[in-house]
Formats: structure tokens, C-alpha cells, sequence
């Protein structure tokens, strides 16, 4: 009697499928329907294609320098050339200095004499796709002669749109180490204290307050000039990362602690226990998973704001320097008032900044908004 | 009680305090007394009903026989599989794991004792995980046989449990108590948070398997009503202690104690031209923090008397396999109900 009742009533004239109603598919389902968190999902995918394929998207090489090309202005893409016909390449022309007759100060001319049609899948420089595979691809191009400078050069003549591709690398690569620290140790602490309360919670508790009564950009001043020069860079990219979740992972900590409070007190912990299981395993199969949703949104809005600090640092010329590319030692090009009024356009890296902030918050808003659609607590 | 050969578990005086902290030290300013010295033996496939309104320390006591709490003072002793009595109370959790493969608990509320984020497959299959019994595919084919016990269809295995409905997810709740052949359930509310018709099914469910397994069972629950149909013995508590135990007809047909004849008198009659006449206790159930001195049930019996307020009644053999805890049991002349078969 209990069977029939159980059993799902076929629908005349259809199999009954078994859908997939896993955790990852009811929070895709319900992310899908924030157009704010499709924007922000897409927006970071961007970015991360941005630094993955950095080379393939530069038609010049972002590393070494090109003096004569210093500081070119953008270079304006066309597609109808002077007598009115309408061509389906498009092209550019080169700049070229010329003084102005009033002021003598140098101005920036396109040089008319010759278009550069700009062909796409060209053969350029040497790089290593995915740093595996040796390749000459790139994007875009113009043949030899011409250049072609979407944004701009920088003071050494590389092109500004190449640079910010790599410069993505480390800007999104030292924000997830660092996101990923915090994770680590803000997850675990929290998890310790809430579970185990007691002086374990007290000490931890006290040390966070600590922790968070230091004033960060001193301690992180501090921090990076204590860094060694002789260090190597990756030495140095997991020193900054060490230093930005240094005082990062207390917020974390302090909200999986709230969190274990109360999965605590839930039955299914209890059962968990009655049934005999250790700590360990209530920790790592009951607990953690239950908050890993938090953690998930926590990691997606942690990554921007440690963008931005690293942005920070190294526009002061602290932590990530020179020949490593991120976007704040670019801004670094951009501090002088009388560089940045002759040439704005090394404030580009500005925009792709506020476009990775922005896409991280879009999407942690919408994950937080789709994770844990059928929580207990 | 004596000490027959087929006492299952025996509780001798158990006792279940929670300190009441306060100030910045976290001074112990009290004592909530959940428990209050419980003793009851229990036999081999019988089914024990502990009833009482909320907060009278039934889920507490359940708890601590199951050492989920470690028990102020008292002793439980359990007889294990091959016969040998061990005292539970005082051990450690490291020796209680192998002694929790034969006690097992059932959960009040259907949607917080499954964790959301694991499949009916991997709730059902953790104890047998924890107690290494099996793995792999063995484990699977168990699970199978388990949730086909309970009425589930094995194909639902990869769910979550959020995906059924609560009758069911109480029967995957069942499936996992009953994963280690355990001798002894105890069942806290087990169908207290479910609808009326799905307590049906779900109570025929249990007893169909405590006939078939030859389960011993305790039966925590407010409702009398479920309790009657399922017991064989029942003891009424009222603020941490156990005020009347008898068989579920005798105590039903003829409380000796003031209070179980009040709840008895609250059961709904399955007929609306019947005019029930209610007891109704005046005033409210005292704290466990601060009992009142004497009988515990003073406060608010219609029967007290002087001596009620100053000496607390122990719980004493009245009548053949009746207890009660009243000064007046032999005297009062209390009103029962008509127990249909």
C-alpha cells in the first residue's frame, strides 16, 4: 500500500525521466535567470580569455621596448578612406610627430600617405600559447612598417591594449592565490571555533579582533618593503599573495564561524554524531559543504577587492615590480599629472580595473542569489 | 524491578543538568534540570512509550541514553548482542562508537535530519561508511535493500532530499537507523512534524518492521493518541521525571496519577457529537531551571494537599506492573478512556 503511494504516477504517454535535479544544476537554473549575474559571468570569462590567450590578442610584443613608437596615440580604425569608397578590411595609419608651428610642443598626426589594411590571424612574434605550444598566431596585424595601437603606446613604445592583457595574468592570477589563502585558512579557523567553542574560539576570536584593528595598507606597506629585492618573481607574486590574505581571511572566518553555530545545532550534525561519526568527518562531510555556497560568493567578492589592492600597492611602486606586468604597475605610468594631460590614454588600464570589479560583483551577487536554494539554515 | 534475563536496557536514576552561564567569566548561575532521575527497565522487543508535553525532558532523556549529552549522574546499562551488559553512561565516545551500531535514534523533523547536500545514497550508506562495513558496490546494493525495507524506490538513490516529500524523507531517516541491524531504537517524534495520513503509513511502516526485525523500541511523542497505538508500555513525564509507567491499556483505562489522567482526558475523540469533558490544568508548567520543592506536580494538580508541597513522591510500585509517583495513587479515583482494540 505504502509502495503505490511512493512511487512517481507515470504521465500517460511519456516515460518519466530522471532529471538532473543536482545541487550544481539548481543553482545554474536559478542563475540563469539574473541578467546581472549572466553580465558579471561573462564579463569574467572575458578577463580570463583576456590573460589566457594575452599573446595571441597582442600584435606586438608587450615586453620589449620600441622607442620610437614612445607614447603613440590611439590609432583610429577606418573604414572608408578619403575618396568615400567603403572597404570591408579595415585599416589604419601610422602616427607621425609633428611640432606644432605656435607652440613647438609635439602633436600627434596620423600619416595619411599610406593605409595599413589590418589583416587578422597574422603570423607576428614568438610566444607560447598556454606557455606550452610554440606559436606565431596573432589576432590582428598590419605588414611590416606599420603599427597598429588600438590604446595607445606607453612610455617605453609597447603597445598599451598588449600590456593589459598580460598585465590581466597577474591580476587576476595574484587575487585568486590570495582569494584562495583566505579561503583556506578563514574557512577552517571559523569552522574550528564554531564547532569546537571553548578557549580554541576565544583565542581565535581575540586574534581576529587583532587582526582586524590593524590599519591594512600601513601593515601591507610595511610587508612589502621588508620583501627582499634579490627574490625571484614568483617568490615575490606569493609573498604579495601571502600578504593580502594576511589580514583578508578574519572576515571570512568570522562568518563560517556564525554559519558552524548554527549547522551545529541541527539534527542532521546530531545524527551525524549519534551515528558515531568523528569530528573530522562531521567537519569536512557535514559542515564544510553545507557552507561552501558562502564561500563560494565570499571568494567571488573577495577577488575584486584584492584587485584593487594590488592595484594600489603597485601604483605606489610596492610589491609587483617591473618587468611583471599588472594592471596597477601600468597606472604606475600614469601618476605624473603633466604625463597623464599629454598622454590619457595610460589610463586605460583604469577601465579594464573597474570592468574586472565590476564583473566580480555581478557575478557574486548572482551566485549568492542562486547558492543554496534549498538550505536548512 | 528485578533483573529478568530479557532487560534490554536499564536506566537507574538518570539525571540530565544543563548549567546556566552568565557574566563575562560565565559564572554557573543554575541548573536547567532537564532530566531529573528517570529510571525504567526496558524488555526485549517491547515498546516503550515516553510521552509528555514539550519540555518535560523526554527528547533530553532519549538523547542521553544515546549519549549524544554525557549524562550528569545515573547509570544506563545496555545488554549488547552477545549478552554482555555494559554501563553506557560513563564511558568515553571512543567506546560508544562500536556500542551505537546497536542503539540507534530516529529524528523528529523530516527536513533537518537529512543533510541537503548529500544523496539519499550517501545519508543512507554513512553509517555503514563510519562502521567500515562496506564500500563500493557492496555498499550500494545494501543501500538498495535498505530503501526497499522502507518502502523507497531504489532508483531514487542519487536524489537529494529535497526532492521528496516528508513521508518519505522519514522513511530514508528510517533506512539509515536501521543500516546496522541495531537491536534498540529510540524514536524522538518520529511522526510528530507529518501529516495525519502519512503518520499512518509511516507508524504501520514501523511496526511492521519492528515485527520483523525483532526491534525493541522507545517511542517519544506528545501525542497519546499515537502512542496507544503503538505501545505496550507507556510512562508519562512531567518536568524531568517520569511520573506514571504502566501498560499502554491500564494506564489508558485507569491513571493512578493526576496528570496522566489530564492528558488522557485531552485526547480528541474520534466523534464531534461527543461533548468531551477536558481537564484543564490551571497555571503553567514550571521551569526545569527552578522545579517547585515536593511533588512536581503540585503546583497545578487538582488533588494536592499539604504534604504534596513538602515531600516529593517517588516513583513506587502501586499496583501489579504499575508505577506512580503520588502520595494519594491508592486513594484518587481517577477517570481513563475506553481503549478499543
Amino acid at each position: 500500500m505504502a509502495q503505490a503511494i511512493d512511487r512517481p504516477i507515470p504521465v500517460a504517454g511519456r516515460q518519466s525521466e530522471e532529471r538532473r535535479e543536482s545541487y550544481t544544476a539548481l543553482v545554474w537554473r536559478k542563475f540563469r535567470k539574473s541578467k546581472i549575474a549572466i553580465v558579471g559571468g561573462l564579463m569574467t570569462i572575458m578577463l580570463i580569455s583576456m590573460g589566457t590567450f594575452a599573446d595571441f590578442l597582442s600584435p606586438t610584443d608587450p615586453i620589449t621596448p620600441n622607442m620610437q613608437s614612445a607614447y603613440t596615440r590611439p590609432q583610429a580604425i577606418y573604414f572608408i578612406d578619403a575618396d568615400g569608397t567603403f572597404h570591408l578590411r579595415p585599416f589604419t595609419f601610422t602616427q607621425k610627430q609633428v611640432l606644432d608651428p605656435a607652440t613647438f610642443l609635439p602633436n600627434w598626426e596620423p600619416d595619411l600617405t599610406k593605409p595599413y589594411p589590418i589583416y587578422f590571424f597574422v603570423q607576428g612574434y614568438q610566444y607560447k600559447l598556454l606557455g606550452l605550444f610554440p606559436s606565431r598566431l596573432h589576432l590582428y596585424g598590419v605588414e611590416k612598417g606599420g603599427t597598429i595601437f588600438v590604446i595607445g603606446t606607453d612610455k617605453f613604445g609597447r603597445d598599451i591594449w598588449g600590456r593589459v592583457c598580460v598585465g590581466t595574468r597577474i591580476s587576476l592570477a595574484l587575487s585568486l592565490t590570495a582569494a584562495l589563502i583566505i579561503i583556506a585558512i578563514g574557512s577552517t579557523t571559523g569552522i574550528i571555533s564554531g564547532y569546537y567553542g571553548g578557549w580554541a574560539d576565544n583565542v581565535i576570536q581575540r586574534l581576529i579582533e587583532f587582526l582586524q584593528s590593524f590599519p591594512a595598507l600601513a601593515l601591507w606597506l610595511a610587508l612589502a618593503a621588508v620583501i627582499p629585492i634579490t627574490w625571484n618573481q614568483t617568490l615575490i607574486f606569493i609573498a604579495m599573495s601571502a600578504i593580502f590574505a594576511l589580514l583578508g581571511w578574519t572576515g571570512l572566518a568570522r562568518e563560517i564561524r556564525g554559519k558552524t553555530l548554527a549547522l551545529r545545532e541541527t539534527d542532521f550534525i546530531m545524527a551525524a554524531k549519534e551515528m558515531g561519526a568523528s569530528d573530522r568527518r562531521i567537519i569536512f562531510r557535514h559542515l564544510f559543504p553545507n557552507c561552501l555556497s558562502h564561500i563560494i560568493v565570499v571568494m567571488t567578492l573577495t577577488i575584486p577587492a584584492i584587485i584593487l589592492a594590488e592595484s594600489f600597492l603597485s601604483f605606489l611602486g610596492i610589491g609587483i615590480q617591473e618587468p611583471l606586468v599588472s594592471w596597477g604597475t601600468m597606472m604606475r605610468e600614469a601618476q605624473s599629472l603633466q604625463t597623464l594631460g599629454s598622454n590619457p590614454w595610460l589610463m586605460w588600464p583604469a577601465a579594464f580595473i573597474l570592468l574586472a570589479v565590476l564583473g566580480f560583483n555581478f557575478l557574486g551577487d548572482g551566485l549568492r542569489d542562486a547558492a543554496d536554494p534549498y538550505s536548512i539554515v | 524491578m528485578a533483573l529478568s534475563d530479557n532487560v534490554i536496557l536499564e536506566v537507574k536514576d538518570l539525571k540530565q543538568y544543563f548549567p546556566i552561564k552568565q557574566g563575562m567569566m560565565q559564572r554557573v548561575v543554575g541548573q536547567v534540570k532537564a532530566v531529573d532521575g528517570v529510571s525504567f527497565a526496558l524488555r526485549e522487543q517491547e515498546v516503550l512509550g515516553l510521552v509528555g508535553e514539550s519540555g518535560c525532558g523526554k527528547t533530553t532523556a532519549g538523547r542521553a541514553i544515546l549519549r549524544l549529552y554525557d549524562p550528569t549522574a545515573g547509570e544506563v546499562w545496555f545488554r549488547m548482542e552477545d549478552g554482555e551488559r555494559v554501563e553506557i553512561a560513563r564511558i568515553s565516545q571512543r567506546e560508544m562508537k562500536p556500542i551505537r551500531r546497536e542503539m540507534r535514534m530516529i529524528f523528529q523533523d523530516p527536513f533537518s535530519s537529512l543533510n541537503p547536500r548529500m544523496t539519499v545514497r550517501d545519508i543512507i550508506g554513512e553509517p555503514l561508511v563510519i562502521h567500515k562495513i562496506a564500500s563500493g558496490r557492496e555498499l550500494e546494493q545494501m543501500v538498495e535493500a535498505l530503501m526497499r525495507n522502507v518502502g523507497l524506490d531504489p532508483n531514487y538513490m542519487q536524489r537529494y532530499p529535497h526532492q521528496f516529500s516528508g513521508g518519505q524523507r522519514q522513511r530514508i531517516g528510517l533506512a539509515r537507523t536501521l543500516a546496522l541491524n541495531p537491536r534498540l531504537i529510540i524514536a524522538d517524534e518520529p511522526v510528530s512534524a507529518l501529516d495525519v495520513s502519512v503518520q499512518a503509513q509511516v507508524l504501520n511502516l514501523m511496526q511492521e518492521l519492528k515485527e520483523r526485525l525483532g526491534l525493541t523500541m522507545i517511542f517519544i511523542a506528545h501525542d497519546l493518541s499515537v502512542v496507544e497505538h503503538m505501545c505496550d508500555r507507556i510512562a508519562v513525564m512531567y518536568v524531568g521525571k517520569i511520573v506514571e509507567l504502566a501498560e499502554a491499556e491500564t494506564l489508558l483505562k485507569r491513571p493512578l496519577h493526576p496528570y496522566a489522567e489530564a492528558l488522557i482526558s485531552a485526547i480528541p475523540a474520534a466523534d464531534p457529537d461527543i461533548k468531551q469533558k477536558r481537564i484543564i490544568l490551571t497555571g503553567d508548567i514550571p521551569s526545569p531551571a527552578n522545579p517547585p520543592p515536593g511533588c512536581v506536580f503540585h503546583t497545578r494538580c487538582p488533588y494536592a494537599r499539604d504534604i504534596c508541597k513538602v515531600e516529593a513522591p517517588p516513583l513506587e510500585l502501586v499496583e501489579p506492573g504499575h508505577y506512580a509517583s503520588c502520595h494519594f495513587a491508592k486513594e484518587l479515583h481517577l477517570q481513563g478512556i475506553e481503549v478499543t482494540a
